[in-house]
């Protein structure tokens, strides 16, 4: 079984592995980085239910294009590549379709107020709990993230969330630097403008 | 290499300079208590992948229930094999009482005849 990350000459010969498509090999690459990559793939998009079946995806390309990896970025860069190019299409075409529908919590954190919710007493609203108050703002941060542009959904979550390099996010997004950097901050500015909107005040 | 550009490089870039670094420190925080919040467990993906790539390829890669599993079967390997042992030694010793014992044949020398030139 392989552990990543890997040296140079273990990761050629385990990619040279792969190119023939020894079984067991990807069996070994799908259990190393499958959590990461679920992980990933279910931020990015937003819907766990979608994540599980995009993740399985991912592997399957990287399957199905091993061989033209040409080993120019790490094996787990290119990995991220192939899930965040996959997951930015998703979410286009969910988009053009529409069909971004809303789970469960995000509907507690609509805009209306504590008061109006079903099941909640005006005992339990004056004196709010703060882990609903918490739970409430991350709902709203997860629902407001889903609206951000993929592009700048990827670069916040690449960096803010995944705690990746500038480096590795150029190689990844195969951007310009000045461009990750505009993105990260603009994507943070935005989130911060409707996350305030949505809360009806400034960031507690 | 800085986490936050300057509010030179973002009104440069057309960004909005005003953001207070703390508040970005806080968006972060929140940022990742919500998306850090959302997977808990990562699914059984390999399972999917392999059933994906079966179906795909028309039964051309993880066709057989040997590739499919995680680990090599040692002990189905093992057990195997001892098993082919074990009956190649009870075929030996049902035959080898039917087989007997070779005969022993005198073998006389025919004479030489000798046969004179016309």
């Amino acid at each position: 079984m392989v552990t990543m990350p890997l040296d140079e000459s273990t990761e050629r010969r385990f990619v040279e592995r792969l190119q023939k498509h020894d079984e067991r090999a990807f069996n070994e690459l799908v259990e190393a980085y499958s959590p990461r990559v679920y992980r990933l793939v279910a931020r990015m998009l937003g819907r766990r239910e979608d994540a599980e079946d995009m993740a399985q995806e991912v592997f399957v390309q990287i399957f199905k294009g091993i061989g033209q990896f040409r080993g120019d970025s790490k094996l787990g860069t290119w990995i991220y590549r192939v899930a965040i190019n996959l997951c930015k299409n998703r979410s286009k075409y969910l988009s053009r379709r529409q069909d971004d529908k809303q789970d469960a919590l995000d509907a507690v954190a609509d805009r209306q107020p504590l008061h109006q919710a079903k099941g909640v007493t005006s005992g339990q609203i004056n004196r709010p709990d703060h882990m609903v108050e918490g739970m409430q703002i991350e709902a709203i941060m997860r629902k407001c993230i889903a609206e951000l542009d993929p592009d700048f959904r990827e670069a916040l979550i690449l960096r803010d969330v995944e705690n990746l390099s500038y480096e590795e996010i150029i190689d990844i997004t195969g951007v310009a630097e000045g461009t990750v950097k505009s993105r990260i901050h603009r994507a943070r500015a935005l989130l911060k403008q409707r996350v305030a909107l949505a809360l009806g005040e400034p960031l507690p | 290499m800085t986490d936050m550009p300057s509010s030179a490089d973002a009104s440069k870039r057309g960004t909005d300079p005003d953001i207070d670094p703390s508040e970005d420190a806080r968006l972060r925080n929140l940022l990742r208590g919500a998306l850090d919040a959302a997977p808990e467990e990562s699914p059984d993906v390999l399972r999917g992948v392999q059933r994906k790539l079966r179906e795909r390829s028309g039964g051309k890669f993880y066709a057989d229930g040997w590739s499919t599993t995680r680990y090599a079967p040692i002990s189905t390997f093992f057990v195997t094999s001892l098993m082919m042992l074990s009956f190649m030694v009870f075929i030996y010793f049902v035959i080898h009482p039917l087989s007997g014992s070779p005969e022993m044949v005198k073998s006389v020398p025919t004479p030489v005849q000798v046969v004179p030139s016309r």
